[in-house]
């Protein structure tokens, strides 16, 4: 039977009883997870391309919800919503520059509804920071369960994977530089965020954007053999390893390099 | 005189405005109450370019819920609309020539059945080469067939104004500049999209509720396609959600008319957001080379204009864009001893360009100011300096030769905006925001322009309630024009403003002539100074008949008429002792225009604006920030502060819009933003700390007081910003929007050569 409304198939939202039977639905119908939405909505209407079933994601699973402090660093639930993330009295704690990263993320409106784990995976703005801060995340899969490293869940995720939660590294006295670059001033997809962290002895830079997420492990083992040398080689360094990872535009390419050396200038002058 | 918030609050602390803030009030397209309403739909073009094959609605015609479909073959009247030239089929049937072309339209019960029966309409198309790049465009097949009207090209009309021996002004330059400008193809981005009911009556003919500029001339058109008499077709303009020259070509009205008359039912169209970006008009995009010089003491002596002009598929006000583009690419500010100034408008495939606020001077505007930067550049001057030389006094001729009434002489305008605080401060920063102030001015005359019928009336009575009805053909579509016209009937008449009542846009009442061109307020105020005092000597002297007191002595007041101070009569009882009829007058007066030419002229009644910008540029990633703009206006005395101020701040954000983000690009003649998640407007955080001056040396016996602002505040904004980025970096753009992108390589491209 037609929507009619959007000229789409009806979609079947399904409601599964646990996250194992969520993982489970999702193999077996190769249906998309829906977390707030607010990503795969306009996607599908833009595309007019809708799945036939949807598998909903309950935020009073345990894990799903929530900001926690544990030895080994925050614990995320995937679907706390970035306002609730924002408001959060521990992100200010962790990580100050997140709330101002947050606040340019869309508009109130996607912020109320838009989850932690639905960013990641749509490679928004919260992918950067999450890359360069080594997050691991925690992830239902077919096979099992599991913490791994983002940046390898990045590379080999599998469909139907399912997204409990983020962990971050204990960096309360980290450094960070955080930077979005938008169209405008709010409301703005990212044309490009960059994060640059510093633990106290390693530098890692991450970039999300038109041109896809993705840690920038080639320069980081240049500045970890030779340090911040000069800016010249480390602009070189930067505009081909963004060029590897699938950033065509030179003009974006020049704008991520200059926010980096920007950004490794900052944290590393604190350190 | 600063506007500023205490004028604002001044003048609205009595008025209920919450509902229109909250979006509460009721829009033409929320009567959805009405009984028996059926929803319809357009079914659009899949194809930038391509003919016609086959249109098969039978499947269309048996979908639950569906009334009528209609297509060409359903026309009664000629298959054509558009205000200067017909040429835009209500239903395509031999060929469609942009992706917003309507091919059929369904009436059903619900919203998703008028859809869903869309779905099942068959088009044939054959697709034809895509007529994209306008440089192009006269080379390549044509998109109108008729020879007569386009010359068999899709050269649509060409025109050049010229004044003084141009090649002997260019030899004597001592400083020559040249240089090519772009401008963008910018949507309206009203807050309520293109709709509206067609409601059909017992006699045969329609009643429209819509958002629309001009009911007169719309009922007119809908009258002729729907083959009906013209007293058969009414048009109700109630409040429309912004229209800034979107809604002045006609939009769902003939679609809507045709499925009303067919079913016998009223037919509500309300464009989702997606069909608004793809089917609406745009600002037409510009390209232009001029060549401007002066000589060594920066007299401007010598400027050539080389426009072309995209209007794509259609021509709607194309023609009358072209005519101010050139009028305001003639820099009507400036003295210039010779000029030629030629410009070309083009049918392509992309979209359907017509009236914008500015409606083509702002885009001539950006360039001839661009073009004064770099003269003083080069000769190493101020640009205020160099506009100071050049600037016309107020006894001056305009730049067309014509008689022109400015309201305050242009100098003062220019030493005001100098003396702004914002131009003092030159920093340019050496941290990551590099900061810039730039300055650009701008003429900009109120009407139509030259050679188009321009006129509107008004009336005024007693309604029966005891309120001064006041009725104008204007249509209110966000700018409180009922404010305005409250304000001058209270200044006229010395009532208060709970005694007026205003009608507006009813295509019975009297014609006003389209809401358009900034020229509402002047004839507004032009038609009460005619009909007010006649008008009130009616009633005096009724008054007088009534209450045995001297008619010399009655006085208008609050609530009623006085004698020595006291009440003497009610309006609501003298409105109870007459034929109502006996107690109205009305009006109609010719736009002015400059009276001693042979082909009268437009632009006589002259604006003036100069927009101070500062802007700070990302150093990293060539990022501009608005911070402040500070205008200083002279369009004459200031009736209603917060409609003044509000058309010139918003204006002024629009014309920001159109310098920093705004572009419906298209590939193949189809648009590539298609929602305004990806087309971007300026968002509060966007917008700039602004401050508003009001230079008004008009006397006060001048005819003509009031001038329109609707547009005066998008003239100067864009150059202004691109002077401010180059004066925080470096780099000029000259193609708008500025691309960030473009700016990070220019000033890179600085660093490296320092
Ligand atoms: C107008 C607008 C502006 C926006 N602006 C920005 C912006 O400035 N910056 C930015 O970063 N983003 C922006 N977004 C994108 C996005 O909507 C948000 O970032 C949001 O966080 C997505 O979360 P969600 O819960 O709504 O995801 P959904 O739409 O529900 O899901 C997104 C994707 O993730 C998958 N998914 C969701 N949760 C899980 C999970 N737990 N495990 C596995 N898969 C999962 C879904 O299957 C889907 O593929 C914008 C969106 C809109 C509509």
């Amino acid at each position: 039977m037609n929507n009619l409304v959007t000229e789409r198939l009806a979609v079947r939202v399904m409601r599964p009883e646990s996250p194992r039977q969520a993982v489970s639905f999702a193999k077996r119908f190769r249906a998309p997870y829906i977390a707030g939405g607010t990503w795969l909505q306009p996607a599908c209407e833009r595309d007019r391309q809708w799945p036939v079933q949807l598998v909903a994601l309950n935020p009073d699973w345990p894990g799903f919800l929530g900001v926690q402090e544990t030895d080994g660093g925050l614990i995320i639930g995937a679907l706390t919503t970035l306002d609730e993330l924002a408001r959060h009295p521990l992100t200010s704690v962790y990580l100050p520059p997140l709330v101002g990263l947050l606040n340019r993320v869309a508009g109130p409106g996607v912020r109320n509804l838009g989850t932690v784990g639905g960013n990641l995976l749509a490679g928004g703005d919260l992918s950067a920071l999450a890359l360069a801060l080594d997050a691991e995340v925690d992830v239902l899969a077919g096979k099992g369960t599991g913490g791994r490293p983002l940046v390898q869940w990045c590379l080999d995720r599998a469909a139907g994977d399912l997204l409990r939660s983020v962990t971050l590294p204990d960096c309360r006295d980290w450094r960070f530089f955080v930077e979005k670059l938008g169209y405008r001033e709010r409301f703005s997809p990212t044309r490009a965020t960059v994060a640059c962290v510093h633990n106290g002895q390693q530098l890692r830079l991450a970039v999300c954007g038109e041109g896809g997420a993705g840690r920038l492990v080639v320069t980081e083992a240049m500045l970890r053999d030779q340090g911040v040398r000069e800016l010249g080689d480390l602009a070189t360094v930067i505009d081909s390893e963004l060029e590897a990872l699938g950033w065509q535009c030179t003009q974006l390419r020049l704008a991520v390099c200059r926010m980096l050396e920007f950004g490794l200038a900052e944290v590393s002058l604190e350190a | 005189m600063t506007l500023d918030g205490d004028w604002v609050r001044n003048a609205t602390s009595r008025m209920d405005l919450t509902p229109r803030i909250e979006g509460r009030l009721a829009y033409t397209t929320d009567q959805r109450h009405l009984p028996g309403l059926l929803h319809g739909a357009i079914l659009r073009s899949a194809h930038a370019h391509a003919r016609i094959t086959g249109v098969d609605i039978s499947r269309a015609r048996e979908m639950p819920g569906v009334h009528a479909v209609v297509s060409a073959a359903d026309v009664p009247g000629p298959n054509r609309f558009g205000i200067v030239i017909r040429d835009q089929p209500v239903f395509c049937d031999e060929r469609v020539r942009y992706e917003g072309d309507s091919i059929a339209a369904v009436a059903a019960d619900t919203p998703e059945q008028a859809l869903a029966a869309l779905d099942v309409i068959e088009v044939g198309y054959q697709p034809l080469p895509v007529v994209s790049d306008a440089a192009l465009a006269e080379q390549q097949v044509a998109l109108h067939n008729s020879h007569e009207e386009h010359g068999g090209s899709n050269l649509l009309a060409r025109e050049t104004l010229e004044r003084g021996d141009l090649e002997d002004a260019f030899s004597r330059c001592t400083v020559i500049v040249e240089h090519h400008y772009q401008t963008p193809r910018q949507m309206h981005a009203f807050m309520e999209t293109e709709g509206g009911v067609a409601i059909p009556d017992d006699n045969g003919g329609v009643l429209f509720r819509v958002g629309c500029q001009s009911g007169h001339r719309d009922a007119e058109q809908l009258a002729d396609i729907l083959g009906l008499a013209h007293d058969q077709v009414t048009v109700e303009s109630t409040a429309t959600g912004g229209a800034f020259g979107g809604k002045d070509e006609l939009t769902v009205q003939p679609a809507a008319g045709l499925l009303a008359l067919k079913t016998g039912r009223p037919v509500m169209i309300h464009l989702d957001r997606f069909e608004s970006c793809r089917t609406g008009i745009k600002r037409h995009p510009v390209t232009v080379k001029m060549t401007t010089g002066c000589d060594a003491a920066g007299r401007l002596l010598a400027h050539k204009v080389e426009a072309v002009l995209d209007t794509g598929a259609y021509a709607s006000l194309g023609p009358a864009v072209l005519e101010n583009y050139l009028d305001h690419a003639t820099a009507p500010l400036y003295r210039i001893e010779a000029y030629r100034v030629s410009g070309r408008l083009v049918y392509t495939n992309n979209g359907v360009c017509g009236a914008f606020r500015g409606f083509g001077g702002n885009q001539a505007t950006f360039a001839v100011e661009s073009q004064l930067d770099a003269l003083a550049g080069k000769l190493g001057m101020e640009p205020s300096a160099f506009r100071q030389i050049n600037l016309r006094s107020p006894g001056d001729a305009g730049s067309r030769d014509q008689t022109v009434r400015w309201t305050a002489p242009p100098a003062e305008v220019l030493a005001a905006a100098v003396a702004s605080p914002l131009w003092r401060c030159h920093d340019a920063g050496t941290g990551r925001w590099l900061t810039g102030t730039g300055m650009a001015m701008g003429a900009q005359g109120n009407g139509l322009g030259d050679g188009l019928p321009d006129s509107g009336g008004g009336r005024i009575s007693l309604s029966p309630a005891g309120h001064i009805c006041v009725e104008f053909g204007f249509s209110d579509y966000g700018q409180n024009i009922v404010e305005s016209i409250i304000q001058s009937v209270c200044n006229g008449v010395g009532c208060r403003e709970t005694d007026v009542e205003v009608a507006l846009g009813n295509s019975r009442g009297p014609d006003s002539g389209p809401t358009s061109a900034s020229r509402s307020s002047v004839l507004v105020h032009g038609v009460l100074a005619r009909i007010l005092p006649g008008w009130m000597n009616l009633v005096r002297g009724h008054a007088a008949g009534l209450s045995g007191h001297p008619e010399d002595r009655l006085v208008f007041g609050p609530g009623g008429l006085y004698f020595n101070d006291h009440q003497v009569l009610s309006y609501r009882e003298l409105a109870a002792s007459v034929n109502l009829d006996e107690l109205s007058a009305s009006a109609s007066q010719d736009f002015p225009v400059a009276p001693d030419a042979e082909q009268p002229v437009g632009r006589y009644l002259q604006l003036q604006i100069a927009t101070v910008a500062r802007v700070a540029v990302d150093r990293l990633t060539g990022r501009v920030r608005v911070t402040d703009l500070h205008h200083v206006t002279a369009a004459g005395r200031v009736i209603y502060p917060p409609g003044y101020l509000g058309q010139i701040e918003g204006a002024a954000v629009m014309g920001q819009g159109m310098a920093l983000t705004e572009d419906m690009t298209t590939r193949d003649g189809c648009y590539l933003a298609d929602n305004l998640d990806q087309y971007l407007i300026p968002t509060f955080h966007d917008a700039p700390v602004q401050r508003v001056d009001v230079l008004d040396s008009t006397p006060e016996d001048d005819p003509f007081p009031i001038r329109g602002v609707g547009e005066l505040g998008i003239e100067a904004v864009a150059p202004a910003i691109t002077a401010a980025i180059e004066m925080a970096t470096g780099v000029r753009i000259r193609r708008l929007p500025v691309d960030p992108g473009d700016l990070l390589v220019g000033m890179a491209a600085q660093e490296q050569a320092l």
